[in-house]
């Protein structure tokens, strides 16, 4: 029977999201391509992972050893190219996470299968296999066919599938397997884990964020941003591009690679909505948006927009939420 | 030490309103801005850096159309001292995986002691041709790079996470770094570079020269091929507040009011 | 015949476009045309970039190109914001052009790199209170005592007056010579030198953060060596340097009027009356035509003029022509974009006021439009 693999991640003793996510969508498909759903589960003392796991597949199979206690695209490569060969999945999923992306394309070019990376969604469509992602920046979507082959792979998108229990445990199989790996791996080493240095603010507490992207242009438009914030008595966060220009510590990053927010407001200026951001913020009680480009993406996930150059828009703003705070102070 | 930049030539779609072609799919590249693509940016600049601290050359090479010049003339103004552009007309419809052949038919024959590419393009976001044609070349990688020291004939990298978190590698060399944003802060090009840059010849090579067969490029050596392009569908729209700066300001005023947030 | 620019003049547009729109912000132009200073750190960020020396030999630490490289990178700059193009391209106007044409090899040494360079600025003072259009006679005098020379007089809206190092500056050596200007010569003075006072004007009505002021010269003390040149030719020497500076006036113009018109397009497009963009009436879009035709033709008269003046002897009348018709168009075009912007565009957040403003000199200073004119007339006089 065909078989499909899901690549599950943990990380310091954490099993994340993203598993339990490709394992939901993967059981659909598995479903309807009539195969059977394997976990794969790479690491050291990782037992307890495994046992949750066999709630959600038919089996797992656990591949415990030394040189896999962190994770190594090089040692995972090497056990994984073992497995594919030895089980012939018909489709292997990954996540389109920071392993993930270190690892997938790699290793499909040397097992030469088919790969689409950063997938919103996949399936087989009769003898096809097709993948739904997107390109510029989230702007377009994008049907695309692998390559037809015995084999395929797809990295998945973080939050792309609402993870779900299945309603009854499958009671999978743990098969544990002695890893494939004779000799060290010399060429990459994991050192340690680098934890972002400590902040001042912390931006998952607040109630109000403000939320600045490239939109905001220069450096010198920061302390207006900030002003807003203060006048909603709340702090300033931001898109990827304003820590990478250094305009604001990483502690103010929201998203993927950042911090995940749920405040009672978020005002997102000349944010376009990129999916790293809107992963992490989306959640927020109320969103209100303001960009220039009608059709950009943060549209799609605030509760009000603004279609207007935000200069014009925040001293407004801040003056008129003034004036209705000196009206009850009098 | 002997640096390659691997570079694309891309719209700036950032700030600009896309429209799908004709075709289905690609988008009207009318009115479009190309330039370098943002993270290839960063990785050119790391690559310059890296070249003034420790000496040697730089690069720059790309898979593109006559118009990707203007990318490498770029880069060769920048600091790079050689350029590279593989052109043809049977290269076109090639994904990730082709690319990364076509750049390891070339780069294979050349020394080098470090390959950067930035981590992803802003066109297909794919982050698939650095990790390729490492496995072509046999070197080690890491992606989504933030970070470079160097050891002796090794290098220790900062890998970025999830949440903010990062990771730090030993990795021996030579290697291939694909290169995450705000690694550095590209500079201007100057005017200096401009003259240096004219001085340079881009070395033009095509499917002939590189000795790979057709089949192994454009659609024929691709994994992936796009059917269609479709504007996301709307999970949820926005309800747009309009008027003059003023009254839009005082409508967000009293959405607030009424929760309770002034 | 050939209109194309070359790879390397589009690689220069580029540069200068790509460091004017991440430094000249609007926010950042608002600043100095509200507070009328000179963008120093800017200027000295252009420079160490090459933006500022075109034209200045790489043997003197410029970048060896000709007008029409300085014209793109001038044009570029004055489109993002006319305010601090001007100043920034200002910043080391006349005097290395007239030291490389007539100083002396130490003079060329010790005073050009620095401006090259932009660690110095430098301002040439022409113009009198009593003496715009008309510099033949001047009531600023040298007068020769030993070895020294002895200047007393005063001078008026002089660029960068208040901040310059080096000074280059007319002055009457024979007061007896007919025609009068047969006897003027030029005269390098530094700053702090003891007689030479610089007042800063405030209150123009655009280019604002080019800074302007006047001078007040009391016994003011140079040493010999510090005559550019031959003695009383100095008339001759400013009206060569009036032949390149007034092609970068036209091209500043160009500039502002491509800037004026491209906010002017795009609040066309977006912006609806009467359920429809704007420029869906002929009303509007008929004026963008008539924008972009104008801008269009004197860009070719400013490219025409300064290849001119790059690969053939110099022509006056071409580049008066240009300065003048590219000025004259610059007014045109900035405002009917006010226009099209209605209200808002009477507004200073909405730019395009400012661009309005700023196009106004460039029909006054290096030479008025009625003075191109006269060396137009002048040409034509002459033509069998």
């Amino acid at each position: 029977m065909a078989e499909i693999f899901v690549l599950a991640e943990h990380r310091q003793g954490q099993l994340r999201d993203i598993t339990f996510e490709m394992l939901t969508k993967a059981r659909e498909t598995a479903e309807k391509a009539n195969a059977d759903l394997t976990a794969v589960l790479l690491g050291k003392n990782i037992k307890e992972h495994a046992k949750i796991l066999s709630e959600y597949s038919k089996k797992v199979l656990l591949v415990e050893d030394d040189k896999l206690e962190n994770f190594n695209s090089d040692a995972y490569q090497k056990v994984l190219t073992y497995l594919i060969k030895e089980h012939k999945p018909t489709l292997t999923i990954i996540g389109h996470t920071s392993y993930g992306v270190e690892l997938a394309p790699r290793l499909a070019a040397a097992l030469n299968i088919p790969l689409a990376t950063d997938c919103l969604d996949f399936g087989f469509e009769g003898e096809r296999f097709t993948v739904t992602r997107q390109m510029y920046g989230g702007k377009v979507n994008v049907k695309a066919a692998l390559r037809k082959a015995e084999s395929y792979m797809v990295t998945v998108r973080q939050a792309a599938f609402q993870a779900q229990k299945p309603l009854v445990p499958l009671n999978g199989q743990v098969e544990e397997i002695k890893a494939p790996l004779t000799e060290e791996i010399t060429s990459k080493r994991f050192l340690e884990y680098v934890l972002p240095p400590p902040g001042g603010v912390d931006i998952t507490a607040a109630s109000v964020l403000v939320g600045i992207g490239r939109g905001v242009k220069d450096q010198s438009n920061i302390p207006l941003m900030e002003e807003l914030a203060k006048s909603l008595g709340g702090v300033l966060a931001c898109s990827r591009p304003i820590v990478d220009k250094g305009w604001l510590p990483s502690d103010r990053q929201v998203g993927t690679s950042g911090k995940t927010v749920k405040p009672k407001l978020y005002i997102a200026l000349g944010i376009s909505g990129a999916f790293q951001h809107v992963l992490g913020m989306k959640n927020s009680d109320l969103i209100i948006a303001v960009n220039k480009d009608p059709k950009a993406p943060i549209f799609s996930f605030s509760d009000y927009g603004v279609v207007e150059d935000l200069f014009k828009i925040v001293p407004a703003l801040k003056n008129k939420i003034n004036e209705s705070k000196a009206q009850k102070t009098p | 030490m002997d640096i390659i930049v691997c570079v694309k030539h891309v719209p700036e779609t950032a700030e600009a309103e896309l429209k799908i072609d004709a075709t289905g799919k690609g988008i009207e590249k009318a009115g479009l801005v190309f330039d370098i693509n943002e993270w290839d940016d960063y990785a050119l600049e790391e690559a310059v850096r890296i070249k003034e601290k420790f000496g040697g050359t730089v690069t720059a090479i790309t898979v593109g159309a006559e118009d990707s010049d203007s990318t490498l003339r770029k880069c060769l103004a920048r600091g790079a001292d050689k350029a590279i552009r593989l052109t043809d007309p049977k290269f076109i419809g090639s994904d990730a995986y082709a690319t990364a052949k076509i750049l390891y038919s070339v780069i294979k024959n050349m020394h080098f002691d470090l390959i950067l590419t930035g981590a992803q393009a802003g066109d297909d976001g794919s982050a698939v041709v650095g990790p390729v044609l490492a496995e072509l070349l046999g070197i080690p990688h890491a992606t989504m790079v933030k970070k470079i020291e160097w050891g002796e004939g090794k290098a220790i990298v900062n890998r970025e996470l999830e949440g903010g978190l990062e990771e730090r590698l030993e990795v021996k060399l030579p290697a291939l770094f694909t290169v995450q944003t705000g690694i550095n802060e590209p500079r201007y090009v100057s005017i200096m570079g401009i003259r240096r840059a004219m001085q340079k010849e881009i070395k033009v090579m095509g499917l002939a020269d590189i000795g790979l067969n057709e089949n192994e490029v454009g659609e024929a050596g691709s994994w992936l091929f796009i059917e269609k392009l479709y504007v996301p569908p709307v999970e949820k729209q926005a309800e747009f507040l309009t008027g003059s700066p003023d009254e839009i300001a005082s409508k967000i005023v009293e959405i607030l009011k009424s929760r309770g947030l002034v | 015949m050939n209109f194309k620019l070359t790879d390397e003049q589009m690689e220069i547009k580029r540069a200068a476009r790509e460091f004017a729109e991440k430094e000249f912000t609007p926010e950042l132009a608002l600043e100095y045309d509200r507070k009328e200073e000179f963008p120093l750190e800017l200027y000295r960020k252009a420079a160490k970039l090459g933006f500022t020396s075109m034209r200045i030999p790489e043997e003197y630490g410029g970048q060896g190109y000709g007008v029409l490289e300085e014209c793109l990178v001038v044009e570029e700059f004055c489109r993002v914001d006319p305010g601090l193009g001007v100043a920034v391209s200002l910043g080391n106007l006349m005097v290395p052009d007239v030291l490389l044409k007539h100083g002396t090899e130490k003079q060329k040494e010790k005073y050009i790199p620095p401006l090259a360079k932009g660690e110095k600025i430098a301002a040439a003072a022409f113009t009198e209170p009593e003496h715009g259009s008309d510099i033949t006679r001047l009531d600023t005098t040298a007068v020769k005592v030993g070895n020294e020379w002895v200047i007393n007089g005063s001078k008026q809206f002089i660029t960068n007056a208040s901040i310059a190092d080096t000074f280059i500056i007319l002055c009457q050596t024979d007061p007896n010579a007919m025609p009068p200007h047969r006897g003027q010569s030029l005269f390098l003075v530094e700053k702090n030198t003891s007689g030479l006072e610089a007042t800063k004007l405030q209150g123009k009505m655009g280019i604002r953060p080019c800074v302007t002021g006047s001078l007040a010269l009391s016994d003011l003390h140079v040493p010999e060596e510090n005559l550019v040149g031959e003695l009383n030719k100095g008339f001759y020497y400013a009206l060569e340097l009036f032949d390149g500076t007034r092609i970068t006036v036209a091209a500043q113009a160009v500039g502002i009027a491509q800037g004026a018109f491209e906010k002017a397009l795009a609040y066309a497009k977006t912006r609806k009356q009467f359920g429809q963009p704007i420029i869906n009436f002929q009303g509007v879009s008929f004026k963008l035509a008539e924008m972009s035709m104008k801008i269009e033709a004197a860009r070719l008269l400013t490219y025409k003029a300064a290849w001119i003046y790059d690969h053939e002897k110099p022509s006056p009348a071409a580049t008066s022509m240009a300065k003048a018709y590219a000025s004259r168009i610059a007014m045109e075009v900035t405002d009917e974009a006010i226009q099209i912007f209605g209200g808002y565009g009477y507004l200073a957040d909405y730019h395009v006021e400012r661009f309005h403003r700023c196009a106004k000199i460039t029909e006054i200073y290096e030479g008025t439009s009625e003075i191109q004119k006269l060396t137009i007339v002048n040409f034509l006089q002459k033509q069998p």
